[in-house]
């Protein structure tokens, strides 16, 4: 008789597996339009399908009709296309990005949940998804294991760059793994090894966001040099540090 | 400015009215919910069934308990909006789960042999998911697609605890029956 749970966590873990791979469309950005029904309903405009609409309308009337108006400045000023309500929430690899202030900066040293210092050989066991290690910075100085596996984290410390960090996750999975405060003018697209990249010039506030979705206190801090963030397949990549754009792009060309 | 701000307090305020906070959360939700809705089985009409979803769930915000995780309680929404568009379709067979043809550069590292056998096994998972009776393929979907917990599932799926668990070890039963040689008797037996 083999093991029972052994062979359970086996299928269960190939099943996961298989999850992250799993062709699933790109979903479509629905903010502006989902936005568009809920305040078209508020007001009144359309009458509404669905349970308690009407008390909702009554309750809710001129309260969403002040939102609108407000909302319709703020997207004026935001975006002098008028385009979208995206963009001050705009969605890259498991990254958020938003214009403005971060939150407060951790007074200690910002740290993400539950760091664990290992070895390398050891984080590609404690992590479900493979890491990628750049040829061109040679194994990392340390490694750290964040939030249960959720994080990974590549340390340089002696670069001809200076300070590296490299953070690695599931980015493609629903939810966000990091927020960022930036301008929009500091963030450029750029391509690595054919896929879709974001370049961001100089440092900004930079908050870890847990499982639930709520951001990690202790995590908040600025961040140091410029940061790269692509993707693979399987994995997201924020790399942070003082150099270049072509440097950057160089060493994540080299990540396998 | 706009400063960090976590489901809770966008929950609070959307709940108040302000879309603003409301929109916060739909960013951040959206590819969550699309993926849930298409790997239930939403097919085409994901898009169309995320959409529904927010804007209902918005309707119902009131009676979502404060303090509890926004994303099951969303998703319950999706998995029952899906349910609403498959029931007045029947088209099964067009909405199999399938694995995108493996690129060489991001499989890991261990030689090509170990990559294509691993390949195939996957797809042939992911098959056997495919094959799977309908309530037992949502919970393979929801557990390990989605990677949510046997309580979050059961809230998702509107089912009792017993019911997830038991159909979940039915389901690896069966896929293991189908994975491991010599045990295909189980299959047949189940």
């Amino acid at each position: 008789m083999t093991d029972r749970a052994g062979w359970q966590d086996a299928v269960e873990s190939e099943l996961r597996a298989v999850g992250r791979e799993l062709a699933v469309p790109p979903a479509s950005d629905l903010t502006a339009t989902v936005r568009r029904r809920l305040a078209d309903e508020a007001a009144g405009r359309r009458p509404t399908p669905g349970p308690g609409g009407g008390v909702f309308r009554r309750r809710l009337g001129w309260r969403a009709a002040v939102v609108v108006v407000a909302a319709m400045l703020a997207l004026l000023i935001a975006t002098p296309q008028g385009r979208a309500v995206i963009v001050h929430v705009f969605r890259f690899a498991g990254v958020e990005l938003r214009q403005g202030p971060g939150p407060a900066n951790s007074p200690t040293r910002a740290a993400l949940p539950g760091e664990r210092q290992t070895s390398l050989e050891q984080a590609r066991h404690r992590v479900s998804f493979p890491i990628l290690v750049p040829a061109a910075l040679g194994r990392p100085g340390d490694v750290v294991v964040s939030d249960g596996g959720r994080v990974v984290s590549l340390i340089y410390r002696r670069t001809p760059h200076g300070l590296i960090r490299i953070d690695e996750f599931a980015g493609h999975l629903d939810q966000a793994y990091f927020e960022k405060f930036v301008q929009l003018s500091d963030v450029t697209r750029v391509e690595v090894n054919g896929t879709k990249g974001l370049w961001i010039k100089g440092p900004h506030d930079l908050v870890y966001i847990t499982r639930n979705g709520t951001p990690a206190v202790a995590s908040a801090r600025l961040t140091t040099g410029n940061t790269l963030i692509w993707a693979t397949r399987q994995v997201a990549l924020r790399l942070e540090g003082n150099l270049g754009k072509a440097a950057a792009l160089a060493v994540a060309r080299s990540a396998r | 400015m706009r400063r960090a701000i976590d489901d809770a307090a966008a929950i609070a305020r959307a709940r108040g009215g302000d879309l603003d906070a409301y929109a916060v959360l739909v960013a951040r939700y959206t590819v969550r919910a699309h993926r849930a809705a298409f790997l239930l089985g939403a097919g085409e009409e994901s898009d169309d069934v995320v959409q529904e979803a927010f804007v209902k769930a918005f309707r119902h915000l009131s009676r979502f308990r404060a303090g509890e995780p926004f994303a099951p309680w969303l998703l319950r929404i999706v998995a029952n909006e899906t349910r609403n568009v498959s029931r007045s379709r029947r088209r099964r067979a067009a909405l199999a789960l399938r694995i995108p043809s493996a690129e060489p550069s991001s499989v890991a590292p261990g030689g090509p042999v170990d990559e294509a056998l691993a390949a195939e096994r996957r797809a042939w998972l992911v098959a056997a998911v495919n094959g799977l009776p309908d309530r037992e393929r949502q919970v393979v979907v929801c557990r390990y697609f989605l990677d949510l917990s046997v309580a979050e599932t059961a809230q998702v799926l509107a089912w009792p605890l017993g019911s997830v668990k038991s159909r979940t070890a039915r389901a690896l039963n069966r896929l293991r029956g189908l994975l491991v040689p010599g045990e295909q008797d189980r299959v047949t037996n189940d």
